[in-house]
C-alpha cells in the first residue's frame, strides 16, 4: 500500500496544480449543475478562476514551507474570487492555511486538523450559511479526515482517501437538504467543485497525474435526482431577486464584522471575507448603488460586478421549458400530498396534478396537463373514485392518445406507476398498469363527515374509520387501534410489504409507533414508514 | 488449426469452464484506493462483496491494458494461426479499445478479430460458451464472427437489483438513471440494451425479482443456453436453476457468480438471467 507521510511546501503547489487542471476539465459539466436562484450562474468556471489566482500567487512566492505556500495559496484565491462559490473556496484556502500556519511540512494528522480550521473558516464567511451546499461538503469531509485520524491511520493518502470518499457522499446528499437541488434533480455545484479539487488532490498523491490525462472527474449523482422533470400543475407565486453584486474591496485596517453588519439590512447571501487590506462582498441586493457608494467610502473597489438576476431568473426558465423531457409515453398522477407527490415523482411520473378526495380537479386541470406533457401518448392515475369519470371525459377532448388506468387509492396508483415497463408500447403498459393496481390492498383511516348507519356500524360525524379497498369496516376512535383491527381481519400470509402514508395531520410519533407494532406483531414483513402529507386521512396504508 | 477464443473476467466464464472450452479470460482490474486486485484472480467474489460493505474507499474498475492482450495474443499465436476476441460492451468499458490497441501492437502472424458484444455478464458469456464449443468443432474464425455477430441480437440478459444504492454510487449507468432517488425500496428488472443499462421495470420484493426472472427465462422454452447469476446469494440461485430445470434442461443452464466490477453497481443480492435463443432455421 502506497504511504505518504509528509508534503512540503513544494509538493504543495504540485498538488494544487493538479487539483486545478483536474476541476478544469470538469468545471464545463459543473456550471451545467447551476440551479437558480443559487446564486452564481457558472460555479465551476468561478472556482476555477480562484484556483488559478491561487496557482498564480502560490508560484510566486519564495517561501518553500508549506505553510508559506498555504498563504499564498489563500492569498490568491481572495484576491481572484469570482462568485459566491469562488468566496467560499477562498475562505477553505483561509482556514487550511491557518491550519498550516508555521509548517515546514504536513502530514495526514495535520491536514485533517487544517480541513477541520477549514470548515469552521468557511462557516464564519457566511452571514447565512445554508447546509446542502459546499459549506456542509467541507464539513462532512473534514470530519470524515478526523475520524480517520482517531482510528490511528494518519497516513496522509488514508487521510485524503476518508475525506474524498465523505465527500462523495455529502455532495449526493445535498439535495436531500437543499429542495431547489431536489426539484432540478442535481447535486450543488460548488459541493462538486470541492469534491474534484480533493479529488484530484488525491490522485497527485496517489500518482496518477498520468492517467488523469486520459481521464474525467466524476459528476456525482444526486442521491434523490429527479428521473423526470415533472411538470406540477399549480402556479408559484414570485417576488424580485435583486442584483447579485460582488467586488475586491482593497485600502487598510478593514473589519469584516463592521462591514457584515452594515450591508446585512441590504440584501440576502451576505458575504464578508477577507483581511485588514484585501475583503471581498458578495451580496443579493435590489439597490447595488447603495453597496458600492458605501464601499468606495471604505477603500479602492475592484473587480466590480453587478449582474441582474430577474433576468437570469427568466433565462432560467425559459431553459427549463426547453429541458422538460420528450418521452415516449408520460404517465399524469393526481396526488395530493407533498410527501406522495414525492414518492410519485421519484418512481418517474411525468406530471402531478393537485388533487384527491373533496378536491377534485377539474377536467380542464387534468386536460391541462395532458396538453403540457411531450408525448402524445397518456396514461393517467386518478388515484381516486371520484376521478376517474371526470378523466375518462378526457378522451373526447384531445387528440393524444390517453388511456385511464382507473386506480381508486393512492397504493394502487403505485404500484400500477410501479409496473410501467420502460421496452413494452403504450397498450401493454395501460395492461401491465391495470392489472398491477390489484396486487394491492389498501387501508384508509380517516374521518366520518357526517353521521350514517352502514355495514351494521352506527358512525358519528368526525369518529375515526377505517376502509378496506373503499368499503368501510371498522368505527372507534383512536386510528392506531382501528389500523391494528384491520391489519388483523386481513390475511396477510402471503404478503410482503406495508407501506404506511401518514398524513399532513399526523404526528410522525405516532407514525413510527404504528411502525413499532406492526413489526412487533409481524416480524416477517417488511415495513416501510413515509411522511405523505396527504390531507384528510390519517393514513394510507398499502399491503401488497 | 483451433480457432482460440479470447474473453474478458466480465463474462463470468468459471475458471474450469475456461479450461475446459480452451477459452483464454482476461481480468479487468478491481481498485480499492490504491490497491488493485484482478477479478477473481487476486480477489475473490466474498473477499470483494466483504469489502464492499465494510469499506470506507469506494471501489473502481478499469480495463486490462493493451499489453495484458498483447501478451496473451503472443502466448495464444503459438498455438494458432486464428482468434477471436469477445469482450464486453464498449459502452461499459475500454477492455474492447484495449484489445483493439493490442491488436495494432501486435506483431505476430496470427489473425485476430475483435467483436464488441454489446453486452456484459452471461450476456456475452452465453455466446462465448457457445462460440467456443463450435471453434471445437472446427469452425473456422469468419464463421465464427458471422455466427456471434447474429448470436448478439438473440442474447437477453435480465439483471434483478437488490438495492439501488450501490447503482447511484457508481455513476456509470446509462439509462437506468431515472430509476435513481426512489423513495419507495424498489428493486429494479434492468436489461442491457443498445450496450447500455437500460430500465425494464421495478419491483418491490426478491421474490417478486425472482419470480419475474424465472417467467422471463421460461418464456423461451426453445433456447440454446440459459445462465442463473449471483452475486451473493448462490442458494437463491440454486433455487432458481432448479426453479428453470423444471421447463428447460438443467445441463443447459449455466450457473456463475457475477464479476464484481458488475458488483461495484449491483451490490450484494444481485441476481441475473441470460437466454441465448436458439438459432432460427
Amino acid at each position: 500500500m502506497k504511504q505518504v507521510e509528509t508534503i512540503n511546501g513544494r509538493e504543495l503547489k504540485e498538488m494544487l496544480a493538479t487539483a486545478t487542471s483536474w476541476l478544469e476539465k470538469s468545471a464545463s459539466d459543473i456550471d451545467a449543475l447551476n440551479v437558480f436562484p443559487v446564486p452564481d450562474g457558472d460555479t465551476g468556471t468561478n472556482m476555477l478562476l480562484t484556483m488559478r489566482s491561487s496557482v498564480d500567487e502560490a508560484n510566486q512566492t519564495a517561501d518553500s514551507s508549506a505553510g508559506g505556500v498555504a498563504q499564498a495559496i489563500a492569498r490568491g484565491a481572495l484576491l481572484g474570487a469570482r462568485g459566491n462559490s469562488g468566496v467560499i473556496l477562498s475562505q477553505i484556502w483561509r482556514g487550511l492555511a491557518e491550519g498550516l500556519q508555521d509548517k515546514t511540512s504536513f502530514n495526514g494528522a495535520d491536514f485533517a486538523l487544517a480541513m477541520h480550521q477549514a470548515s469552521v473558516t468557511a462557516y464564519k464567511g457566511i452571514s447565512n450559511p445554508v447546509e446542502g451546499t459546499i459549506l456542509t461538503v467541507v464539513k462532512d469531509a473534514a470530519s470524515a479526515g478526523q475520524a480517520q485520524v482517531a482510528k490511528g491511520d494518519a497516513n496522509l493518502i488514508s487521510v485524503l482517501e476518508a475525506i474524498v470518499s465523505a465527500a462523495n457522499e455529502s455532495v449526493a446528499n445535498t439535495p436531500t437538504l437543499l429542495p431547489v437541488l431536489k426539484d432540478a434533480g442535481v447535486v450543488d455545484a460548488g459541493g462538486q467543485g470541492l469534491y474534484t479539487i480533493l479529488e484530484g488532490a488525491l490522485r497527485y498523491l496517489r500518482g496518477e497525474a498520468e492517467q488523469m490525462q486520459f481521464r474525467k472527474p466524476l459528476i456525482i449523482a444526486s442521491s434523490l435526482p429527479q428521473p423526470t422533470r415533472v411538470l406540477r400543475i399549480s402556479p408559484k407565486e414570485e417576488k424580485p431577486f435583486g442584483y447579485c453584486t460582488e467586488f475586491l474591496l482593497k485600502g487598510s485596517g478593514f473589519n469584516q464584522d463592521k462591514i457584515k453588519t452594515k450591508l446585512k439590512k441590504d440584501g440576502e447571501s451576505l458575504i464578508v471575507v477577507g483581511d485588514d487590506n484585501a475583503t471581498r462582498v458578495h451580496i443579493h441586493t435590489e439597490d447595488p448603488g447603495k453597496i458600492i457608494r458605501y464601499a468606495t467610502s471604505l477603500g479602492t473597489v475592484h473587480q466590480v460586478s453587478i449582474r441582474n438576476m430577474d433576468e437570469q431568473h427568466q433565462d432560467y426558465l425559459e431553459m427549463q421549458k426547453d429541458r422538460t423531457p420528450e418521452v415516449d409515453i408520460a404517465t399524469i398522477a393526481v396526488v395530493a400530498g407533498e410527501g406522495l407527490a414525492d414518492v410519485f415523482t421519484s418512481l418517474g411520473t411525468t406530471a402531478i396534478v393537485s388533487g384527491g378526495q373533496t378536491m377534485n380537479p377539474s377536467t380542464k386541470e387534468l386536460l391541462q396537463a395532458v396538453k403540457s406533457v411531450k408525448s402524445d401518448k397518456v396514461i393517467l392515475l386518478p388515484n381516486n373514485k371520484n376521478i376517474i369519470l371526470t378523466a375518462q371525459q378526457l378522451q373526447s377532448l384531445t387528440d393524444k392518445k390517453v388511456e385511464i388506468v382507473p386506480t381508486e387509492t393512492i397504493p394502487q396508483g403505485v404500484a400500477a406507476l410501479l409496473a410501467f415497463d420502460y421496452e413494452a408500447d403504450f397498450q401493454t403498459n395501460a395492461k401491465l398498469m391495470q392489472e398491477a393496481k390489484s396486487s394491492v390492498r389498501t387501508i384508509e383511516i380517516t374521518r366520518a363527515v357526517r353521521g350514517a348507519h352502514l355495514n351494521g356500524l352506527n358512525i358519528k360525524k368526525k369518529q375515526t374509520i377505517g376502509l378496506l379497498d373503499g368499503e368501510l369496516l371498522v368505527a372507534g376512535k383512536d386510528p392506531l387501534d382501528i389500523l391494528t383491527k384491520m391489519l388483523a381481519r386481513l390475511d396477510l400470509a402471503n404478503t410482503e410489504i406495508i407501506t404506511i402514508y401518514y398524513g399532513a395531520d399526523t404526528d410522525p410519533a405516532e407514525a413510527e409507533e404504528v411502525n413499532a407494532n406492526i413489526r412487533e406483531q409481524y416480524p416477517r414483513l417488511q415495513v416501510e414508514v413515509i411522511q405523505g402529507g396527504q390531507p384528510y386521512y390519517n393514513y394510507i396504508v398499502s399491503i401488497e | 488449426m483451433t480457432v482460440k477464443i479470447i474473453t474478458d473476467s466480465l463474462s463470468d466464464i468459471t475458471s474450469d469452464l475456461a479450461k475446459e472450452l480452451g477459452v483464454t479470460v482476461v481480468p479487468l482490474t478491481v481498485l480499492f484506493g490504491h490497491e488493485t486486485f484482478l477479478d477473481r484472480v487476486t480477489i475473490t467474489t466474498d473477499e470483494f462483496y466483504h469489502r464492499l460493505a465494510n469499506d470506507a474507499v469506494w471501489p473502481t474498475s478499469t480495463q486490462p491494458t493493451p499489453a495484458a492482450f498483447v501478451e496473451v495474443y503472443n502466448t495464444l499465436a503459438k498455438e494458432t494461426d486464428e482468434i477471436l476476441v469477445i469482450t464486453l460492451s464498449g459502452k461499459m468499458s475500454g477492455t474492447y479499445q484495449s484489445a483493439l490497441g493490442a491488436k495494432n501492437m501486435f506483431k505476430g502472424k496470427c489473425r485476430i478479430e475483435i467483436i464488441d458484444s454489446q453486452q456484459v455478464a452471461m450476456g456475452f458469456g452465453l455466446i462465448v460458451i457457445s462460440a467456443a464449443r463450435k471453434a471445437q468443432s472446427g469452425a473456422k474464425l469468419d464463421e465464427l464472427v458471422d455466427w456471434v455477430k447474429k448470436a448478439m441480437s438473440r442474447s437477453h440478459l435480465v439483471i434483478y437489483f437488490d438495492t439501488l444504492k450501490y447503482l447511484a454510487k457508481g455513476g456509470r449507468i446509462g439509462k437506468a438513471q431515472g430509476l435513481l432517488g426512489a423513495m419507495l425500496s424498489v428493486k429494479p428488472i434492468l436489461t442491457v440494451k443498445d450496450g447500455e443499462i437500460a430500465p425494464l421495470t421495478r419491483l418491490r420484493s426478491l421474490s417478486a425479482g425472482l419470480d419475474y426472472l424465472y417467467n422471463f427465462a421460461k418464456g423461451y422454452p426453445d433456447a440454446e443456453l440459459m445462465a442463473v447469476e449471483y452475486a451473493t446469494t448462490p442458494d437463491e440461485a440454486d433455487r432458481l436453476v432448479n426453479r428453470l430445470a423444471s421447463v428447460f434442461p438443467r445441463e443447459r443452464i449455466f450457473k456463475s457468480a457475477i464479476s464484481p466490477v458488475v458488483g461495484v453497481h449491483g451490490g450484494p443480492g444481485a441476481m441475473a438471467v441470460t437466454v441465448l435463443e436458439a438459432e432460427k432455421k
